[in-house]
């Protein structure tokens, strides 16, 4: 009896098993001809404009207030009057040039030409802390709406000048009004200015500010931290609370501010600015802020003289898992835990890759280099990334002039250049159509090297690829005059997230589209269904014959 | 004295309402401020009514996971009542008490708002509509409002409650915590296996009884 029925489960086994050898698999080998192609045309509604911007008067080159604001021919250049108001301080314009930006009266304000050389030398700046796309407990969506790129909203927190009123666009539109952007805007001072920076923490964790590379000293006159590093020079700033900086920087170079509370976190989150200590001149009435870095539209006294341009670059990146949790909680509790706790930045790896603030295509916009044949441009680069930064132009070798800060006693002149993290350099473009610094003029692009950083979460084109545009390769919205491929996939929400295809409108699409999937081979799927069968009733057999033994 | 003090506001109040009932300097800001423009449906001022609101980190410590809030979240206000906000900022860093959803025919952008730069206070007033709502009072400085610095102002009872007010209302999207089992959560557990069992049991009871 027993025999008999280990018979029958032998059976069954065997069946099973050959019916799961000859079950189809998920792929199925073609036969003379391959599978035709299935039409994927995704919709392309969801597509911005290239240019979309309700000020092209803030392009041309103009004077408000008496302050000199150079042309910026691009599609989303500075707010004039915003320059306008970091150069004479957000005390002294007059109030309609104040209320067309969204300072606060007290976020510059400059005092006291100690020197008599017609600038002012005590610069009073000050800065809050905000969060760009932070969960909220009012519904599914992220607050103040910030994109790197279309349909692209990672957490971020940023160093912003104080401002006054909402910090969205408006009441209907949760979007992030203009001012509040990454990155943590670049602040200029001039060398020996004194200058007080207050931070007034209003995000809802500790923050500082750590000067790095700037001349600062390590207590303030009064005796109390002036570093930044809580483990060494200070407490955390809290909610809430302020706390003022005291520089007087003697040494001129592009420099840092970053946050020092968990700089792993805090930092890489994006509370880091570049920090560029000007030459002392006469007359010398600088742009305390940049907002979105980029062109700097009123330039030093000395810049003016070696230079036609000045840029400031700042690249950085974010991960998805560090900024998971200001989406994931409102709670600060579970907030913290997520990042401190659960988050380990050894085992992390970057996403997103930004230029000044955005990532490809958007650095179309406003992270453009627009420049002349036969031009001398300052760039002025900081890697804010963990990673090194290969910064690679096309068409063009720049030269090295300054290192964090310090001129270099050997200018080099690269086409990549390496940056440490948290390095800066100071890089000479020359336009000089030669053969070595420049190859002529087009639309040449500027990008890290490091691969990945040229996607946005592994899709590329995007993220930190930038341009040096030549004048005459500018549409009349200051937007690049492309002639590779079709660009309006690009600005599509649903492209990073991978719903449109880069091939989109290619009449070419044969070749890139999914091939139609096959039907399963039909002497596999006999086969296994024998055996299927067998086993099937071989068990019901089994179960008779154990029923007739009770 | 009544009496003088109304016939004193538009005089008082003139320099104010030549900047559309707006006025900024260093320490504040006031937007769309209104003692005198009835809104729509409003015969009269029906009456004043001042509030002191204190904004800061230490009104929210009552309350666990809230960072900034006001002292109060929900007040009580009349139609057509012209209500005077002395708002007073405990902190150290910039706070608001901007109204929504006003009339936009008196109110741009349907907005009041008062903003103090920082450790300081000001005053402000407005005029309620006469309609039985409720409306958003907020901090919009980023991430504030959702870090529990919202509350509420209730004309005539108002029409709802305004979900995530700290200790009053729940959120649309509360966070979740992580769970942990205690002895009345273990002891209700075996009370319902046994209240389980006994239903199979009194059903078989019952079907038994039937059958019979």
């Amino acid at each position: 009896m027993n025999v008999i029925r280990f018979f029958y489960l032998l059976g069954i086994a065997i069946s099973l098993t050959l019916a799961w050898i000859f079950f189809p698999g998920p792929r199925t080998e073609a036969g003379a001809r391959a599978p035709s192609t299935v039409k994927w045309v995704p919709s392309l509604d969801d597509t911005e404009e290239f240019c979309q911007f309700d000020h092209p008067e803030w392009r041309k080159a103009q004077t408000i207030e008496g302050v000199e604001i150079e042309e910026d021919p691009q599609c989303k250049p500075d707010n004039p009057y915003l320059v306008a108001s970091v150069v004479k301080g957000t005390d002294r314009v007059t109030m309609p040039t104040l209320m067309k930006t969204r300072l606060a009266m007290d976020a510059v304000v400059k005092k006291d030409d100690r020197d008599g050389d017609g600038d002012p030398d005590v610069i009073h700046i000050k800065l809050e802390v905000a969060e760009l796309n932070g969960s909220t407990p009012d519904g599914d969506f992220f607050i103040p709406g910030y994109r790197i790129a279309p349909g692209l909203t990672p957490g971020i927190w940023v160093f912003a000048p104080k401002m006054r009123g909402m910090a969205t666009v408006d009441a209907v539109n949760l979007d992030a009004n203009r001012m509040l952007r990454a990155p943590s805007p670049p602040i200029r001072v001039e060398q020996g200015d004194t200058v007080y920076l207050t931070l007034e923490n209003s995000h809802y964790l500790p923050h500082t500010i750590h000067l790095h590379g700037v001349d600062h000293p390590y207590t303030r006159a009064d005796g109390q931290g002036n570093d930044g590093v809580p483990v060494t020079s200070e407490k955390m700033l809290m909610p809430g609370q302020k706390r003022t900086y005291e520089i007087k920087p003697r040494q001129p170079g592009t420099m840092l501010y970053h946050c020092h509370v968990q700089t792993d976190k805090h930092m890489l989150m994006g509370l880091q600015g570049m920090f560029i200590v000007e030459e002392n001149r006469p007359n010398n009435w600088l742009q305390t802020f940049n907002i979105g870095a980029g062109k700097v539209r009123h330039r030093s006294q000395a810049n003016r003289k070696q230079f036609d341009q000045e840029y400031d670059l700042h690249y950085q990146s974010l991960d998805k898992e560090r900024y998971q949790p200001i989406q994931a909680y409102n709670d600060p509790r579970l907030v913290a835990k997520g990042m401190n706790r659960d988050y380990n930045i050894t085992d992390s790896n970057e996403n997103f890759f930004l230029l000044n603030g955005e990532a490809f295509p958007y650095t179309l916009r406003d992270s453009l280099v627009v420049v002349e044949p036969e031009q001398r441009i300052r760039l002025r680069v900081a890697n804010g990334h963990p990673h090194t930064l290969g910064l690679h132009f096309h068409g063009h070798k720049t030269t090295a002039i300054s290192a964090d800060g310090v001129p270099l006693d050997a200018p080099v002149t690269r086409d990549v250049h390496g940056l440490a993290p948290a390095q800066r350099l100071d890089l000479v473009l020359d336009t000089h159509d030669d053969g070595l610094h420049s190859f002529g003029e087009g639309a040449w692009l500027m990008h890290d090297h490091a691969e990945k950083s040229v996607t946005s979460d592994g899709l590329g084109p995007g993220g930190d690829i930038g341009l040096v545009v030549y004048r005459k390769y500018l549409d009349q919205n200051g937007f690049p005059k492309l002639q590779g491929m079709d660009p309006v996939p690009f600005f599509n929400r649903w492209f990073y997230q991978k719903q449109v295809p880069v091939w989109a409108r290619s009449e070419e699409w044969a070749i890139f589209a999914d091939a139609a999937p096959l039907p399963p081979n039909t002497i596999r799927v006999i086969i296994s269904g024998v055996f299927l069968g067998l086993a099937l009733g071989l068990l019901v057999a089994l179960w008779r014959h154990w029923r007739k033994g009770q | 004295m009544k009496r003088l003090q109304t016939c004193l506001w538009p005089i008082l109040l003139l320099p104010m309402l030549a900047f559309g009932g707006h006025r900024m300097d260093m320490d504040s800001m006031v937007m769309n401020e209104n003692p005198m423009t009835l809104p729509e449906g409003c015969q009269k001022i029906a009456g004043d009514q001042k509030i002191t609101v204190h904004a800061g980190r230490k009104h929210a410590k009552k309350f666990p996971g809230v960072v900034f809030a006001y002292d109060q979240q929900s007040w009580d206000v009349d139609p057509c009542t012209r209500l005077t906000v002395h708002f007073v900022n405990d902190d150290d860093i910039r706070h608001q008490f901007m109204v929504h959803g006003l009339p936009e025919k008196t109110y741009p952008e349907g907005m009041f708002t008062i903003e103090v730069s920082g450790p300081g206070e000001e005053t402000a007033s407005f005029i309620l509509p006469p309609y039985k709502k409720t409306y958003l009072v907020h901090c919009d400085i980023a991430q504030h409002t959702e870090h529990g610095m919202k509350a509420q102002i209730k004309v005539a009872g108002g029409d709802k409650d305004l979900a995530s007010l700290p200790g009053l209302t729940k959120p649309v999207r509360p966070d979740r915590y992580p769970t942990v089992w205690n002895t009345q959560s273990v002891i209700f557990l075996v009370l319902a296996l046994a209240g389980g069992l006994v239903l199979v049991w009194g059903g078989r009871w019952l079907f038994k009884a039937m059958s019979d």
